[in-house]
């Protein structure tokens, strides 16, 4: 299942007319977090090109300059190196984790998902007793057990963030599918003889977007604050690359004497993972049909 | 009821095996092994490494080591540590105690605040008051918890010295006072996470029942807000946190792992990560059946306890 | 330790650690202005210490793999036939005096060794210490069935023949020097509980019986060990009534811990160096920096294309900033050293040529050997680019940062290294022990126990990679070098054995099969008023003499 199915789910629920755009813009705080994303994604992407400073290079002589105290806006790191803009290259990296992860995860929870709920029997019961087991173990386990087996690399973690977390989309979209499957359309589809694909791709799926939205953007949350954990247990983007989550961690050593380092990522975290999580509740407020009637 | 309990048990049975076929072929696979831990100080020579992985029985092939690891627990033999040369059950369970202790502290506080938070933010929805409950819950359920962690310790053990730095009691005392003074930091930045999702529970729960027919009946005959609130909404919007409560169960017992490692409190969570660290195949194992039963537990007790609870759904939930 | 070494070490015995460190006290004393005279330890013992570790102790079986704070807690239950003092004389422990050539204790050839023990030790189960538990201790090592940690020396013994309860003889397949120093770290067990037991390998694993100045109190897992006093210890002490030791695995709460005083002491990597310079001046603790015989090294895989060439070796020595990572990143608490032997060693060779970081040298030498600019900046010789990755393990930030730097410095001479770090499980698993790394940034000793010979890691014969049985993960291969050690294991002459490693120090400086880049110094830390404390670079941990610790008397 690739990401281009979902594209013409759109039209289908007909979010730019519908009621739903409505009720989410009436969502302050939903409108809020869509601001802040997008300003920081902005940041992010055209931030790096107007810094004068490189990530990487390291000035020795200039380590932890306090904020606005110099040329270096947020003061500079053990190493010298300015922070605003390694903040930003980091930014690329964690937002990019993030996108990749939910895009990743959707497409194997979805597909798992699809599957089992549309053809049920036992292949059904089989892929979701399979997602019941991964659901049993912490998820904190497969992230290490998997991080042991591959190089720490933004693609790898990538992978194993994904693989932590695909499990609850593939329950929600199981559900959905299988309530969906017995609904008059679909039957009727069936009947005139549509193929298997043909239904899934067309009856089904887009009539299961609100969820699956609702659920990707929390997936987004997630997955950035997932990066910080990981390389909090020592397993995150490897140097010099920054990433919000592993400049957090090199700055834990130095709390008292430079608590800039450790509070700037830790608010940059908080804040893009909130504005994610309002723009959750306000799509689940505004897709949520029992809304149209309070 | 039999037969639904029934059916669940070969249910649960299988999803145990799959676990452990699961676990162990990503603990086993993965580079590394107990002995690594020996061989960056330099002190031991290959030949030693090499004869400990072999009296260990390292060397077998993989299902040949699973099957003899099936075979014994199967027979209530969860193995013996690699790290400190006892029973794995005997481990965890002496692990139990800190973990609960913990657990069931923060969780008392996040279903006290949180119930109220949600119930208040449903009835007076979007006022003030659910505006800035929502944010702080959202905030909450964002921020870091080994960085808010980390803050509490710098600011109030070392800034301030009000709270101690970690450990669940000091040395020789192990006083209630003592233990209460030690629970504080690690329960508080716990709860603050758990009190967010009980409380945005909460409120979804809340909303559902207040708009639905009975209580808009209610309110046409007149009767208080207070008394429709208490008599009839609240009690129809606890059932489904029964649920709730019943998926959490495990995490009772099977700790939190990140709050466990930065305030040194010797729970489960912090046994699981040193284990996996050492590569201490059996504990880990152990503790991955371990919790995968609890879940199993905590998923029955919820159906059941809503089954009970709601008789419209039957036993069979789900 | 050599059979003359020890002849000095007679001389301090006689006079006994208490003397020993009974004058250190004093020479504080005499520093320590408002300390008028010194203190004496308590007649009974009294009061607790609550060490800070940063691992958890959970080996208790002494003769199995176990890491250095596994043997924190076997230094104070167990003992073994003799230890090795801050000046690295042995003092004799269990065993009543040391054996050497000049007493009969070490026949002429090295090959017969004789043992006279001590007449007053019980086990703290009361138990009468004799000969037997060390013939069965030493025979358990080698038992095939006994998952033993270390063999090296001991599966060189060929026959144990106890003469009398109180003496020991044994014979060697050859001569190994070396072997005095293993057995300063080898403890001994209780032959009669662990043969009553089912299994040799749980035996002393919830109960630990053994002969040292504490008895095993009680263990929170996952938290602390208590010890209590053992009132009928056969030396000097133990002055306190208990030691706990108390396991915090995160380093910011460790230190958070001993700065509010919940610590007695901090022994070992407890507080990291970005916290030295502020911990120094904690009102009412006493912080110093003490030596360690740990080398932080560059380790190359000399089967690695660009890193067999010695010139490229030597260029990337050249172009460390060895000087700004010990300034700035660890803030001057390690100490320079390009030798393979620490600096406190007897067989330390202090004449090798310092360290000096130059680029242009390093330029100079890449030119000289044919290495010549390529594209992207990257030198390349016959195809071969100057590109590999360094790896250590992950989580540790300072480290990652002397990393940053090195490539930094190592990108100026047109090499380019990209960092590769993973889980320690991960890393010293087969990548480390099978030569799969390109470089390793790695904290290690090259030594026996505390004797000075490095041949575990050196020898041509000792390359797991090429199915040797060693610890020679750079696949180092040199005539002179592995001739030089064979003769340094068979030499008991400690003049002789100090001109072979000078050599061999030369030897190692100038191939640079390590790239050296600094000597540990350990943050430990202790309450003013707890007396006793002395470091022992010869000990794998300071709390080696925690017996002889006490509190001040107001």
């Amino acid at each position: 299942m690739s990401n281009a199915t979902l594209a013409p789910a759109a039209p289908r629920i007909r979010l730019f007319q519908s009621p739903a755009l409505r009720r989410f813009l009436r969502h302050r705080l939903a409108v809020i977090g869509t601001i802040t994303i997008l300003t920081m994604v902005l940041l992010v992407v055209i931030g790096p090109w107007l810094m004068p400073f490189e990530p990487t290079s390291t000035n020795i002589r200039n380590r932890f300059l306090p904020p606005f105290d110099s040329t270096h806006l947020l003061g500079t790191d053990p190493l010298g190196r300015d922070t605003l803009t390694r903040l930003l290259h980091a930014g690329r990296i964690s937002l990019a984790v993030g996108f990749a992860v939910m895009i990743l995860s959707m497409a194997i929870g979805i597909f798992v998902g699809t599957v089992a709920g549309f053809y049920g029997g036992a292949l059904g019961a089989a892929l979701m007793r399979f997602v019941d087991a991964m659901l049993c173990f912490p998820p904190i386990f497969l992230l290490l057990a998997i991080s042991a087996l591959i190089n720490p690399s933004v693609i790898s973690i990538i992978i194993l963030i994904s693989a932590a977390s695909w499990m609850e989309i593939a329950r929600v979209v199981e559900a959905q599918v299988r309530s969906l499957k017995e609904r008059d359309y679909t039957v009727a589809a069936e009947a005139l003889g549509a193929r298997d694909r043909r239904i899934i791709l067309r009856e089904i799926l887009p009539n299961a977007v609100a969820p699956i939205v609702v659920a990707a953007t929390l997936n987004v949350a997630n997955a950035i604050l997932a990066e910080s954990y990981i390389s909090f247990l020592g397993f995150g983007v490897q140097p010099p690359t920054p990433s919000w989550g592993n400049m957090l961690q090199d700055a834990q050593g130095y709390l008292r004497s430079a608590p800039w380092l450790a509070i700037i990522p830790g608010i940059a975290i908080t804040l893009a993972v909130t504005s994610f999580n309002f723009i959750g509740d306000g799509l689940r407020d505004a897709l949520d049909p029992r809304m149209e009637n309070r | 009821m039999t037969r639904f309990l029934i059916g669940r048990l070969g249910q649960s049975l299988l999803l145990l095996w799959i676990v452990s076929v699961v676990g162990f072929a990503i603990l086993h696979l993965a580079p590394g092994g107990p002995m690594s831990q020996f061989a960056e100080s330099g002190n031991m020579t290959q030949a030693d490494m090499d004869r400990m992985a072999e009296q260990l029985g390292l060397n077998r092939p993989l299902p040949v080591q699973y099957a003899q690891w099936l075979t014994n627990i199967v027979a209530g033999d969860w193995g013996v540590s690699y790290r400190d040369q006892q029973p794995v059950l005997r481990i965890i369970f002496s692990h139990l105690g800190a973990t609960f202790e913990l657990m069931l502290t923060s969780t008392v506080i996040a279903i006290f605040i949180g119930v109220w938070v949600g119930v208040l933010g449903a009835v007076w929805r979007y006022s003030l008051f659910d505006s800035v409950a929502t944010i702080f819950a959202m905030v909450a359920l964002s921020i870091p918890t080994f960085w808010f962690g980390l803050v509490v310790i710098w600011y109030f053990s070392i800034e301030l010295g009000w709270l101690p730095a970690g450990s669940r009691m000091t040395p020789g005392d192990g006083s209630f006072a003592n233990r209460f003074h030690h629970l504080i930091g690690p329960a508080l930045v716990l709860a603050l996470v758990s009190t967010a999702i009980w409380s945005r529970y909460m409120r979804s729960s809340m909303l559902d029942v207040i708009n639905q027919d009975y209580i808009r009946t209610a309110r046409s005959k007149g009767i208080s807000e207070w008394r429709i609130l208490t008599r009839h909404a609240l009690r129809n919007a606890l059932l489904p946190m029964i649920t709730i409560l019943g998926l959490q169960l495990p995490n009772l017992l099977s700790g939190a792992l990140v709050t466990e490692t930065v305030f040194s409190w010797p729970g489960m969570g912090r046994l699981f990560l040193d284990s996996i660290n050492y590569r201490d195949y059996p504990t880990v194992m152990g503790i991955l059946m371990f919790t995968a039963i609890l879940v199993l537990i905590g998923n029955l007790i919820a159906d059941i306890l809503y089954g009970l609870a709601d008789p419209r759904i039957g036993g069979r939930a789900r | 330790m050599t059979v003359s070494k020890s002849i000095e070490s007679m001389q301090f015995a006689s006079i006994g650690r208490r003397a020993l460190l009974g004058a250190s006290v004093g020479v504080c004393a005499l520093i320590g202005a408002n300390m008028l005279f010194a203190q004496t330890p308590p007649e009974t013992p009294t009061g607790q210490v609550v060490v800070g570790l940063s691992q958890e102790p959970t080996a208790f079986n002494p003769l199995m793999a176990g890491i250095e704070v596994d043997e924190t807690i076997w230094m104070q239950i167990y003992s073994p036939l003799w230890y090795s003092g801050p000046d690295g004389t042995l003092l004799p422990e269990l065993a009543a005096e040391i054996p050497i050539t000049e007493n009969g204790g070490i026949s002429q050839d090295g090959l017969t060794w004789t043992v006279r023990l001590r007449d007053d030790v019980t086990w703290h189960d009361g138990t009468p210490f004799t000969a037997e538990d060390v013939k069965f201790s030493l025979e358990l090592i080698n038992n095939p069935d006994f998952r033993a940690g270390n063999r090296m020396g001991h599966e060189l013994i060929e026959e144990i023949t106890v003469t009398n309860p109180h003496e020991i003889t044994w014979t060697m397949r050859e001569p190994y020097a070396p072997y005095l120093a293993l057995l300063a770290a080898t403890y001994m067990v209780p032959r009669h509980i662990i043969e009553a037991a089912d299994d040799p390998h749980t035996a002393l694993a919830t109960a630990p019986v053994g002969t040292g100045p504490f008895t095993w109190g009680a263990r929170a897992s996952g938290d602390s060990i208590t010890l209590n006093a053992n009132e009928d210890f056969f030396g000097d002490g133990p002055y306190l009534e208990r030691a706990i030791f108390r396991y915090i695995p995160e380093q910011t709460a460790l230190y958070a811990q001993f700065r509010s005083g919940q610590l007695d002491a901090t022994i070992g990597s407890g507080i990291p160096a970005n916290y030295f310079a502020e911990a120094q001046d904690l009102p009412g603790l006493v912080v110093e920096a003490v030596a360690n015989p740990s080398l932080e090294i560059v380790m190359p895989n000399l089967e690695h294309p660009a890193l067999q060439d010695v010139a490229v070796r030597r260029a990337l020595f050249s172009a460390i900033d060895s000087e700004a990572i010990i300034e700035a990143i660890y803030y001057d608490l390690h100490r320079p050293n390009v030798s393979f032997a620490p600096r406190e060693s007897w067989a330390y060779n202090d004449a090798l040529a310092p360290h000096v970081f130059d680029i242009d040298e390093a330029n100079r030498l890449l030119d000289e050997a044919g290495w010549e600019m390529g594209a992207a900046n990257v030198r390349e010789k016959d195809g071969v680019r100057l590109a590999f990755d360094i790896s250590t393990t992950t989580g540790n930030a300072l480290r990652e940062q002397a990393q940053q730097l090195m490539i930094e410095t190592w990108r100026a001479i047109g090499a380019q290294v990209s960092i590769n770090n993973m889980p320690a499980a991960v890393i010293w698993g087969d990548f480390y022990r099978l030569s799969q790394f390109d470089t390793l940034l790695v904290g290690t000793a090259f030594r026996t126990g505390m004797d000075p010979d490095p041949s575990n890691r050196f020898l041509s014969t000792a390359i797991p990679a090429q199915g040797g049985a060693g610890a020679n993960y750079m696949q180092w291969q040199n005539t002179e070098a592995d001739a030089l050690l064979q003769e340094g294991i068979v030499t008991f002459d400690m003049d002789r054995r100090r001109e072979i490693y000078h050599r061999l120090q030369e030897i190692a400086r100038d191939e640079l099969p390590i790239i050296p880049i600094y000597q540990y110094q350990l943050v430990e830390g202790r309450k003013e008023g707890l007396e006793g404390y002395v470091p022992n670079i010869n000990a794998r941990h300071n709390s080696w003499n925690m017996r002889e610790w006490y509190w001040a008397q107001d």
